[in-house]
């Protein structure tokens, strides 16, 4: 069967997105695969539709468990009933029955934990599967932003099993992180697709002050003249709140968007921006949200990012739609201490590192350092793994590294605030790619004339009042 | 609203406890000393409302009371009500709580009802896919399985559902915006819901005290629903109002006992502490009517010591012990969960 029809057939769908194509049948020679597409561009598909065609289960493996629900959702709405998540929220007859009938599923989806399981090991080994799926591929580098040590376990099982194709996915990843999935996963002389990162229709401003206090004034008269729908970047929760009270109080629709909040409260308000009861969002950098809103025309960033992955990740939720949209990011002098603070404040230190094995010593569990919350997750997970590894003094020279190499990646990201030549080039020769065409507005070193992008923000727009009970139960249930 | 219900409880502890024991009756912790203050005290609206209030939270507020002069703090962690703070609880209105019989369940009937509105509201507007508003497994399965059930594509369901949510929300006596605040936490088809922050500043108060009023009016409403017909509510608040008003493990210490074991024998099979076996049997003397606790106070102990409890304006066991003779802490303990002679 062709492609095309194959598409149509599964989903209704005429065309392929560019790179789905390409990678689709790569897996289908049983090539390995490393694919970098961003969120919202299909992804997903090129595993799904590989799937149908081979005929085989698909084992998906994926870190973030919020993550996996998305993706199993979205694949029930299309009517696919063969799909399961391993996982953590599995009561035990749930998954011993999910276990049991495991071939017949055509998607399985499961985490780093749940795939070491020697029993699930056991299972899957015993399963012909027609592909194995690594999603959110880029956690496999330590050099990652989001490294997580359950993953290089995962590359040592690889090794061992007479394994499918792999196809590795990431929305994001340097050539130096490519090179280390590929490594780490054992993968065979893959097959790499790499989406453009280059976005025609987002013009890159940037604005330089002298005081940062003149940020807070600038970012003020900027939202009050100029059109959203937006996205306000900040460094932390705190000065998030603080910004979205400004807002609030000079009239404009605006909500803050964190994990401080509820999963209903996120809910809420993406679906209030999506539906244009609100205009902008006051969110953190750290945070990464899944809303999918096409006609967003303006991302500011308040502060720079931890890194170039992270901006053009966050600068690619605008103007989904094809539209021009702007992405402003602004620049005070020792900015990046404060991204340098924030992307070390994370890692575990020395002294976690000694804690940790003086409580081995005295035969104590070093989880409870994450009980007694001495420091994150995140933290403890790459600490407990590597010392199981390597000496004190090797994890310490290892952590060493991974901060120079964190501080390394705000420098890059701070060239992008100084340089005096293209901006967009330069954003796209970080990622090994070189920029065919400038568009007009192309970047602030370009030449960049807003109000030919930005439109002018119309006043008083429409508040949304409460209505009564009655009303709002009636509208909720009979539509009227 | 926080602040007031606060004030309620330290009244009703009378001086006689640390404000740790606010605390824990909020967060619904469920040992034997917590169980007893609720019965001791009479705090059954207040158990289990916030459980997962921040201890900051909860100390920021007894900050603000000594502040207010409402309380004076001493160093063992106990406070004393001043004349100020009595009159200010005195002047807190009577909430309609019941987290006795909740517990925090509450918000299990929430998220069901929740996504069923969500499902029929798009349902009716013909839109296929959404994204849950409860990523919860079992209650999208619950939930699946009551649409199925009710052959939701008729719109038969949504009319039904409509009538008893009316009906049973006016017949609720709180006021119209606590009834809006929960409406505006549902959400369906182009009808986003409104964040805690959204709802709390239009309200013109503190989060925490919308989600309070938020709590109360759902007490209330599942009270409605548990007293009269309501078929599909009833069926939305199935298994969710707690029977079992003593502990599992209170549950075990109860059937050894009535099979005739002693209390040095119940230590022995089930490995406990005396003192654990001893707080099961004051759990029972408050909350099973039936168990006597003759076989370890006489009739004539027990009135000395409520006579004793009155004369000296106390619950404290340590005062009752210097004033009774000869009586240990546990019986003490089981005069007074027992109640009144």
């Amino acid at each position: 069967m062709e492609l095309e029809q194959a598409l149509a057939k599964y989903f209704g769908y005429t065309t392929f997105r560019p790179g789905q194509r390409e990678v689709i049948e790569a897996i289908l020679q049983e090539k390995d695969v490393i694919a970098l597409l961003p969120t919202g561009m299909g992804k997903s598909l090129c595993y799904q539709l590989s799937g149908y065609i081979l005929q085989k289960p698909v084992l998906i493996v994926s870190p973030l468990l919020s993550l996996m629900q998305d993706q199993v959702e979205e694949l029930k709405r299309f009517g696919e009933k063969r799909v399961v998540a391993l996982n953590s929220f599995l009561t035990i007859t749930e998954k011993r029955y999910a276990m049991h009938f495991l071939e017949q599923y055509r998607f399985i989806f499961t985490s780093p934990e749940m795939l070491l399981q020697p029993q699930v090991q056991e299972k899957l080994s015993q399963i012909k599967l027609g592909l194995i799926v690594v999603d959110e591929a880029h956690c496999i580098s330590q050099w990652g932003f989001d490294f997580r040590p359950d993953y290089l376990r995962i590359g040592q099982w690889f090794s061992q099993v007479n394994r499918p194709p792999v196809l590795a996915l990431s929305a994001t990843a340097t050539e130096k992180v490519v090179k280390d999935i590929s490594k780490t996963l054992s993968l065979n002389n893959p097959f790499e697709f790499m989406y453009d990162v280059d976005r025609p229709n987002i013009h890159i401003g940037r604005v330089t002050f002298e005081d940062k206090a003149d940020k807070a004034q600038w970012i003020l008269q900027h939202i009050k003249k100029t059109a959203g729908p937006g996205i306000l970047y900040l460094s932390s929760r705190k000065r998030a709140e603080q910004y979205c009270e400004v807002l609030i109080q000079a009239g404009i629709r605006t909500a803050a968007y964190h994990a401080g909040h509820g999963a209903e409260d996120r809910q809420f308000i993406q679906q209030q921006f999506i539906d244009g009861e609100l205009d902008w969002i006051v969110a953190t950098n750290a945070f990464g949200m899944g809303i999918n809103k096409p006609d967003i025309r303006q991302i500011i960033h308040e502060t720079m990012p931890a890194n170039v992955e992270n901006y053009m990740q966050e600068i690619g939720r605008a103007g989904r739609d094809g539209q021009p949209a702007i992405a402003i990011l602004l620049y005070s002098e020792g900015d990046e201490e404060l991204a340098k603070f924030v992307v070390t404040g994370d890692l575990p230190t020395s002294g976690h590192v000694e804690r940790y094995q003086e409580l081995l010593n005295q035969h104590l569990q070093p989880s409870q350092m994450l009980k007694n919350g001495e420091l994150s997750e995140t933290a403890y997970r790459v600490l407990d793994f590597w010392l199981q590894q390597e000496s004190v003094e090797q994890v310490k020279a290892r952590l060493n590294q991974l901060a120079v190499e964190k501080y390394r990646a705000v420098d890059e990201m701070k060239k992008v605030t100084q340089t005096k030549d293209c901006i967009r080039a330069q954003l796209v020769g970080y990622f090994g790619q070189k920029l065919q065409k400038k568009p007009e507005n192309c970047c602030e070193n370009c030449g960049i004339h807003y109000d030919e992008i930005n439109k002018v923000r119309l006043e008083e727009e429409r508040k949304i009042e409460m209505i009564s009970w009655e009303s709002r139960l009636k509208l909720l249930l009979m539509g009227i | 609203m926080f602040h007031q219900i606060l004030l309620q409880i330290f009244q009703k502890l009378n001086n006689e406890r640390t404000i740790s024991a606010a605390y824990h009756i909020l967060r619904g912790k469920r040992s034997g000393q917590t169980i007893q203050d609720i019965g001791l005290f009479q705090l059954h609206p207040f158990f289990g409302l916030l459980a997962k209030l921040p201890r900051p939270t909860f100390d920021n507020a007894v900050k603000l009371f000594s502040q207010y002069s409402w309380l004076d703090m001493q160093e063992s962690g106990h406070y004393s009500l001043k004349k100020l703070g009595l009159q200010r609880a005195e002047q807190t209105p009577t909430f309609l709580f019941d987290g006795w019989h909740y517990r925090g369940n509450e918000h299990i009937f929430f998220a069901r009802l929740s996504l069923i509105v969500q499902s029929l509201s798009y349902q009716n507007a013909g839109a296929r896919s959404f994204s849950p508003i409860s990523r919860d497994v079992t209650i999208q399965s619950w939930v699946r399985s009551f649409l199925l059930k009710h052959n939701y594509q008729d719109r038969h369901l949504q009319e039904q559902l409509l009538v008893e949510c009316e009906r049973a929300l006016a017949e609720l006596p709180q006021a119209d915006p606590n009834k809006q605040l929960v409406l505006y936490r549902l959400s369906g088809h182009n009808l986003p819901g409104w964040t805690w922050q959204q709802l709390a500043s239009e309200r013109k108060e503190a989060v925490l005290d919308s989600q309070l009023a938020f709590i109360e009016l759902l007490h209330t409403l599942l009270n409605e629903v548990h007293q009269k017909g309501y078929p599909l509510l009833s069926e939305i608040a199935e298994g969710l109002r707690v029977k079992a008003l003593i502990t599992d493990s209170a549950q075990q210490t109860a059937y050894l006992y009535e099979q005739g074991y002693s209390i040095e024998q119940i230590v022995q099979i089930r490995k406990l502490k005396q003192s654990t076996i001893e707080d099961h049997l004051v759990e029972l003397a408050m909350y099973e009517p039936n168990f006597s606790i003759g076989s370890f106070v006489s009739y004539e102990e027990a009135e000395k010591v409520w006579q004793a409890s009155k004369q000296y304006q106390t619950k404290k066991l340590k005062t009752l012990h210097e004033v009774v003779e000869g009586m240990s802490y546990f019986q003490l303990k089981l005069i007074l969960a027992k109640g009144e002679v």
